[in-house]
């Protein structure tokens, strides 16, 4: 069995053979090699790891929380837990994969202790985007967009959230949902339906479009 | 515009978004090695659960020896019995 180096981690060029479920595998993978050399505690080849993929996850973690003392915290856990559940990894997926996996988790059961301590989170000010021509979309501050959205969809409740925020923020299907929660697909699909008729009725709540000067 | 296509609209803006950058390495290779170490409180409860083995050694070895000590062990325990009395 050969594992084909995917796009988000580059092979080059090392082989290495390793038996996995009872057949001998070759992995050109330069991830799979600090895996591996992590495992057996080689500390240098985590950091790597870490370093190569510390900038994804924490692209990710931003749309669980907008604190980068918080952000930076989850990240922290991420890769502290995904040291511990190295042991785990199969190399079936790519690595980054397998991470996106734990900080989707990690940053969920962020939200559900955080829901403990209900708060609403105000809308940010829409001055600046109450300016802008509709046709003029390009000009809307990413940064504020955002924080529009990200203050929104803390409105739902957590599964409701997570749903919404992996399909709107990082453009992933049902199936890479599902896969990433442990959930069935046909629950992410319910969950994603029902999110959007509740998120609809906040934006108009909130008359996001006349806000926005989205009207016309 | 419906809300649901100004809600997308909104978030092709967001994911243009630049995130900040943490160099988390120092502080995650910190953390893995604080919890790497074995929890402290095995240790005592180690140590405890060894000398309670080296009391019940003791307090056995001198039981065989005073079970063997005695002549007949179970006329022993059942002697006293009749004298007892019961009013």
């Amino acid at each position: 069995m050969t594992n084909a180096p995917c796009q988000c981690c580059p092979a080059e060029g090392l082989l290495e053979d390793r038996e996995r479920s009872g057949r001998i595998a070759l992995v050109e993978n330069t991830d799979w090699l600090d895996v591996t050399a992590s495992v057996k505690g080689d500390e240098d080849a985590y950091e790597r790891l870490v370093r190569r993929y510390e900038k994804q996850i924490t692209g990710l973690l931003w749309r669980f929380t907008r604190d980068p003392v918080q952000c930076e915290e989850l990240v922290q856990q991420v890769f502290v837990e995904a040291y511990f559940s190295l042991k785990t990894y199969r190399g079936d997926a790519p690595l980054l994969h397998w991470l996106r996996r734990i900080a989707s988790r990690t940053g969920y059961r962020f939200w559900r202790e955080k829901a403990k301590e209900p708060q609403e989170m105000p809308l940010p000010d829409f001055e600046i985007m109450e300016q802008i021509e509709a046709e003029e979309e390009e000009r809307i501050d990413p940064s504020e967009a955002a924080a529009v959205l990200h203050a929104l969809l803390a409105r739902l409740a957590a599964p409701d959230r997570l749903v919404l925020t992996l399909l709107y923020f990082e453009r992933c299907g049902t199936q890479e949902i599902a896969e990433q929660m442990g959930w069935t697909r046909a629950k992410v699909k319910t969950q994603a339906l029902r999110a959007r008729r509740k998120m609809k009725e906040i934006a108009e709540r909130e008359h996001l479009l006349e806000r926005l000067g989205w009207t016309l | 515009m419906d809300t649901l296509e100004g809600l997308a609209k909104l978030a092709r803006r967001a994911r243009g978004e630049q995130t900040p950058v943490f160099d988390v390495a120092e502080m995650v290779r910190l953390r893995i090695r604080s919890e790497s170490r074995p929890s402290v409180t095995l240790i005592p409860l180690g140590l405890f659960g060894g000398l309670s083995a080296a009391a019940a050694s003791i307090i056995l070895f001198l039981a065989v020896q005073f079970w063997q000590y005695m002549n007949s062990p179970i006329m022993e325990l059942v002697a006293p019995l009749p004298e007892i009395r019961l009013w």
